[in-house]
């Protein structure tokens, strides 16, 4: 085989700009390059379409830009440039492409035969990785670069990811129920262990014992050393599976306080976590945040608590912790950090019972917080005897005053549009939410809707829970029986589109020192919230954040899995650059937004918030299809 | 090969072995230039020289590519340099970037220039600004392998303004042309570049002239004369 000349190599270093060939072998490439043809398309000539027939070739576009139509819903949505390869789908499953391609411009191709196509699957793994998994493979190469960009200062840290399987290593020890106290406190002090799994059948867990529980259950009720573990031990304790990762484990003992949390597979002891098995997770710190608030007993603790929750989220987005987990992690960390507030102002304030219930909305109603988020709360209240409703709320609004000032102060800013429990319009008894919600449902107008968007996102935060359980049941059977409203909230969802352009990838607006920029939250993860609002409200399905409400949802709506799970990939994706703007934003002092200007992203984020806002456009015509808007 | 040489035509004497394969190509079948585009092979060849001095000047390199169904073959591309005695001057290798060592070691010119024939076959030549291309290309070939070059050519210098005559007056080098279909060139002043860039504006020239029922070589050759007639009487 001859070398290969100017053009090839050249053909083959142009192509390396772009993914997935900038990580192909280069002996693969060559051999592409070889086995290319240069096609050219006038402006307005369609390059492919449905009535083609079987797809013969891929395309990948040389220069030019190419506009992608799907057939049958009318409108382009989608445009393609240098370095993109289409149409991976068809080619893959031989079939006709779904949509049509036009050239916008001139185009000029580089195009491989079907069976090259094949040959080429064959040959180079990190093409086929490409091809078959595409938006999956190109989030994990953006999450690598995320990686490594931080790399220099996080080398050293475990990762949050890590399966508890890894960091499970010692085989846990166990006692039987029937075992005398004694004994058991023996093992412990032979195996230098903080705690002991008691086990039945061998390896079933049905307890735990740590030497924590020592001086409040032997010591000082005096404890007949030959108790056996049944009545002295933790009862049926709290487990995860070995596939579940580190950041799981560091959050239950973040939310229960717990210091040992079990692994189980199918029922059965496999392994214990320690606090200090997650030591480098101790360091960033979930740990020592979540301990340092439930111990703080003044606002000035808190303050500082909540400045590191901010810096964890730095630390572990340095990490490359997927946004879907940040947003948890930061979300329950704030839950933590509010329920300590009202509780420090509640114990202030002798004469309020807890008779309320806090409720949270929007993003945080969602746990779907990110790094500058104000507040969006509400009371919920009973009526105590031989109360009136107005006494009773007359008695909540300087205390939940109180609360709304303290989270300020902890850098949660009042709300602008006073969505807050000190608002009186926000701190109502359950029937009072009952006829609000209802009005909402029956009117439908704009700001009805909008209110809906909000506040139907609610999740309780303490008090008396079952209160927003009650409120969420009644909402649902409201909703789930309501076609109209749902229509109305699916057209509603479907004015806000997604940004993508017809002249360049992306359709950006804003003024002055916005010019040239985007809103990630209106136009990049609003879609998918409203979309996931209107099945969740359609289906009785009562969780509050996106993901688990579209993966609810989706059995009962006939969506296939992998469909929705490309679209959290998608919205997730979209999370972590808004993720990524607040906190590049917070290291320069500036005041954090939404905006990215898409310039400013690598080619690689540029092509999968385009391929993200795509899938914005997939949900958003469910939506349309679902309610005929 | 001196001047009086030149002037007399003194035949060249050849290697056996070379001179069996001049004649093996003389004795391919001629192309039929009133096929159908998409049935021809073509190629689309430039040089890189000494200079621009058509008398002078000598070739250096050959950059070709093969245009077939409308569509360029990567893989059916050629490039060669010819070794040269003397090396062009450094403000001539700045141009197209053959050093003098690439030049000393470029292949014996004979060989090279048989290698472009078999390259090219009877496949009809396309080139901007065949006059230079051509003319540098046929003396190398009669000084080489005493032979006259005899090969129909496409000139898309006049072509392509017999397609589009609104760009007639406003555009004349390939660059311009190249800047409006925004065809990029990987290598300027590479024979090889030249030759891909010049294929691509040959591309785009196929539709247009589809457009205008032309649909063979022959058909282009017919619009590049009455278009050097227009800029000769113009």
């Amino acid at each position: 085989m001859p070398a290969p000349n100017s053009l090839i190599l050249a053909t083959a270093e142009h192509l390396s700009r772009f993914a997935p060939f900038d990580s192909m072998a280069r002996e693969h490439l060559i051999w592409l390059a070889e086995r290319l043809k240069l096609a050219y398309y006038g402006k307005n000539e369609v390059l492919l379409s449905p009535e083609h027939g079987d797809v013969k070739r891929l395309y990948i576009i040389k220069q030019g830009a190419v506009q992608v139509e799907q057939s049958g819903t009318g409108g382009a949505w989608l445009e393609l440039h240098e370095g993109e390869s289409f149409p991976l789908g068809a080619l893959l499953g031989g079939r006709v492409a779904i949509s049509t391609f036009t050239a916008i411009t001139d185009v000029f191709t580089y195009e491989l035969s079907a069976d090259e196509f094949r040959e080429l699957l064959r040959l180079s793994p990190v093409f086929q990785d490409f091809c078959t998994r595409r938006i999956a493979t190109l989030l994990e190469r953006s999450q690598r670069s995320v990686q490594a960009r931080y790399a220099a200062s996080t080398a050293e840290q475990q990762s949050l990811r890590s399966p508890l399987s890894s960091i499970a290593r010692r085989k846990p020890v166990t006692c039987r129920p029937e075992t005398p106290l004694r004994e058991a406190l023996d093992t412990i002090q032979e195996n230098r262990i903080s705690a002991i799994v008691v086990v039945e059948d061998g390896d079933r867990p049905v307890g735990v014992f740590s030497v924590r529980d020592l001086i409040s259950r032997v010591i000082l009720p005096a404890t007949d050393l030959a108790t056996p573990m049944r009545e002295v031990m933790t009862p049926n304790p709290v487990s995860l599976p070995s596939t579940a990762h580190a950041f799981e484990a560091a959050m239950l003992m973040a939310r229960h306080g717990f210091r040992h949390v079990l692994v189980a597979d199918a029922g059965r002891l496999t392994g214990v976590i320690s606090e200090k098995d997650l030591f480098s997770l101790q360091r960033v710190g979930v740990t020592q945040i979540s301990a340092a608030i439930r111990s703080a007993m003044d606002l000035n603790t808190l303050v500082r608590a909540a400045e590191d929750i901010r810096q964890l989220g730095h630390n572990m987005m340095a990490q490359g912790v997927a946004a879907e987990q940040l947003t948890q992690i930061l979300s329950t960390l704030n839950d933590l950090l509010t329920q300590r507030v009202i509780e420090l102002e509640c114990s202030a304030t002798k004469d309020c019972r807890y008779h309320f219930c806090w409720l949270a909305f929007g993003s945080e109603g969602r746990l779907e917080q990110t790094l500058s988020t104000d507040q969006d709360n509400g009371l919920i209240f009973t009526v105590p005897e031989g109360e009136t409703v107005e006494q009773a709320r007359a008695c909540l609004l300087p205390l939940a005053e109180r609360i709304n000032r303290a989270l300020d102060a902890c850098g949660f800013p009042l709300c602008k549009g006073e969505i807050m429990a000190m608002n009186p319009n926000w701190c109502l008894s359950l029937d009072e939410w009952k006829a609000t919600f209802s009005r909402w449902i029956d009117a439908g107008d704009p700001e009805s809707l909008l209110n809906a968007s909000i506040f139907f996102d609610f999740r309780p935060l303490l008090g008396k829970e079952q209160l927003a359980e009650e409120l969420q049941a009644w909402l649902l059977s409201k909703t789930t029986a309501n076609p109209r409203f749902l229509h109305q909230m699916a057209a509603n969802a479907l004015r806000n589109r997604p940004p993508l352009g017809l002249v360049r990838d992306f359709v950006v607006d804003g003024e002055g020192d916005q010019a040239n920029t985007l809103d990630l939250k209106l136009n990049g993860t609003t879609p998918f919230v409203d979309a996931a609002r209107v099945f969740a409200l359609a289906t009785g399905v009562a969780a509050t954040g996106t993901a688990p409400r579209l993966r609810g949802a989706a059995p009962k709506l006939n969506i296939p899995e992998s469909e929705v799970e490309a679209w959290l990939s998608s919205f997730f994706f979209i999370q972590m650059l808004r993720l990524h703007g607040q906190h590049e934003e917070m290291q320069a002092g500036k005041a954090m937004d939404n905006r990215i200007d898409p310039d400013e992203l690598n080619d690689l984020d540029r092509r999968i918030l385009k391929e993200s806002f795509r899938q914005a456009r997939k949900v958003q015509a469910r939506l349309a299809l679902d309610y005929k808007v | 090969m001196g001047l009086l040489d030149r002037l007399f035509g003194r035949r060249v004497h050849l290697d056996p072995a070379l001179s069996g394969r001049l004649d093996a190509w003389s004795g391919r079948p001629e192309a039929d230039l009133s096929e159908d585009f998409d049935a021809t092979r073509y190629v689309v060849v430039d040089v890189e020289t000494t200079g621009l001095d058509l008398a002078r000047d000598r070739l250096i390199a050959i950059g070709a590519c093969a245009v077939e169904n409308g569509e360029v073959v990567m893989a059916d591309s050629f490039e060669i340099v010819l070794r040269q005695d003397r090396i062009s001057t450094k403000d001539n290798i700045l141009i197209h970037g053959i050093g003098g060592e690439a030049q000393r070691e470029g292949l014996e010119p004979a060989e090279a220039l048989l290698r472009f024939l078999d390259f090219l076959g009877k496949s009809p030549l396309v080139a901007f600004h065949v006059t230079f291309d051509q003319t540098m290309i046929k003396r190398a070939v009669k000084e080489y392998l005493g032979f006259d070059f005899k090969h129909p050519w496409l000139d898309l210098a006049y072509v392509m303004p017999g397609l589009l005559p609104q760009f007639a007056q406003r555009y004349r080098a390939l660059d311009d042309w190249s800047n409006y279909f925004e065809i990029s060139n990987f290598a300027r002043h590479s024979a090889l570049a030249d030759a891909l860039a010049t294929a691509q504006l040959f591309l785009c020239a196929l539709p247009l002239a589809r457009d205008k029922q032309s649909s063979c070589y022959r058909n282009l050759q017919d619009l590049e004369k009455a278009q050097r007639w227009i800029n000769w009487t113009g």
